[in-house]
């Protein structure tokens, strides 16, 4: 009887996490060849916004974002350009499912070696606000740090090489 | 007399002061500020004034785009809960703001996510900038005296697979039956209101 009952629980708990696989199915294992792209919860996103003993440029986007993949050539060259002399993260918005796929497929096409994460929270409006309380999360944005945490570079939208270029100057000489 | 005249006015500038109601300002909105009336038109050119389009309990301003993967990812979301709120006197309106998108395309967009609720095209995003609206989608909910009473995201997942928290819902739920929002103010990724460049 005790048996019985076991297996028929452990016929319920399969049909669950079948269920469970079903409805969020895990991305796909990434392609060998593209850019790593690092899942992040809100805590290690947290940890990742905070400038070290060089200023932090940081560029929000996703796949999906038009005005994000026309910057993103520019963001490229600034990040050649500055190897070394700041830190350059990109944090993605895409959705989880894209994590091995579409997202590091457009990083090896855009020929991109910055550092990049994929968010995932339930808590949008706290990881917005993490950055600046005057952005509504409207996509894509740049901000730059200085090392001693104060924003230096805010931009909602495309961004303009020339001006980010400058503040970055100003920061590293 | 000097004294009391400085008393006086301190004691009106005090009342004032805390008096009165929060102002629409120019770069935004804040929640419990009255919204200024404004008109624009239909995707068919007719002109329409938020009085015109006011719900008995309130007024839902919504900002959308044709573009947008996160719209269209809330587009079944979004006619689920204008449908439903209709019924308890809250009508939805769609705001249109992009330079990008054209009438035909915003015309034919609205076909095809099947909105039923008017979309105003709002040309060189005057309304958007007054409001301080900058991502799509992004709402507004006025109660039925046009006071704001919310303003943010719809929920907290933008693909609809792991929603925690009906924000705007609640926001409705909590109106409906005489109680306070609690949460007043959210945000979420989106994408940025392609508005016209300044001449």
């Amino acid at each position: 009887m005790k048996a019985i009952s076991l297996g028929w629980l452990f016929a319920l708990v399969c049909v669950v996490s079948a269920d469970a696989q079903r409805r969020n199915p895990p991305p796909k294992p990434p392609a060998a060849d593209l850019p790593k792209v690092t899942k992040i919860d809100q805590v290690r996103y947290a940890a990742l916004i905070k400038p070290g003993t060089r200023p932090l440029l940081i560029n929000f986007w996703a796949t999906w974002c038009v005005p994000c993949r026309e910057e993103f050539p520019d963001l490229v060259k600034i990040n050649n350009e500055y190897k070394g002399k700041i830190d350059f993260i990109t944090i993605s918005l895409d959705f989880e499912e894209e994590l091995n796929t579409t997202v590091p497929q457009f990083l090896k096409e855009m020929k991109a070696d910055m550092p990049t994460y994929l968010l995932v929270t339930p808590d949008e409006s706290a990881a917005i606000a993490m950055i600046s309380k005057e952005w509504a999360g409207a996509l894509p944005l740049t901000v730059l740090f200085a090392p001693s945490g104060e924003s230096v570079f805010f931009h909602q939208g495309v961004v303009k090489p020339a001006e980010l270029k400058a503040a970055i100057d100003k920061l590293i000489q | 007399m000097r004294r009391s005249l400085l008393a006086f006015l301190a004691v009106f500038a005090l009342v004032g002061f805390v008096t009165m109601p929060p102002v629409t300002e120019a770069n935004g909105l804040e929640i419990g500020s009255t919204v200024e009336a404004f008109s624009l038109p239909d995707t068919d050119g007719k002109m329409h004034n938020l009085d015109s389009l006011r719900g008995k309990k309130g007024t839902v301003i919504v900002w959308l785009s044709a573009q947008c993967p996160v719209v269209a990812a809330y587009k079944d979301r979004i006619n689920e809960i204008a449908a439903a709120y209709k019924d308890k006197g809250i009508n939805f309106v769609g705001i249109n703001s992009n330079a990008t998108e054209d009438l035909t395309y915003v015309k034919s967009n609205m076909a095809e996510f099947g909105y039923q609720f008017p979309m105003l095209i709002d040309k060189g995003n005057v309304l958007a900038d007054k409001w301080g609206a900058t991502v799509t989608p992004e709402v507004y909910y006025l109660d039925k005296k046009n006071v704001l009473q919310y303003h943010g995201a719809i929920d907290n997942d933008r693909s609809g697979k792991n929603i925690q928290e009906q924000f705007l819902k609640t926001a409705f739920d909590s109106a409906l039956s005489g109680k306070a929002i609690e949460k007043t103010k959210t945000a979420a990724f989106g994408c940025t209101i392609k508005k016209a460049k300044a001449e």
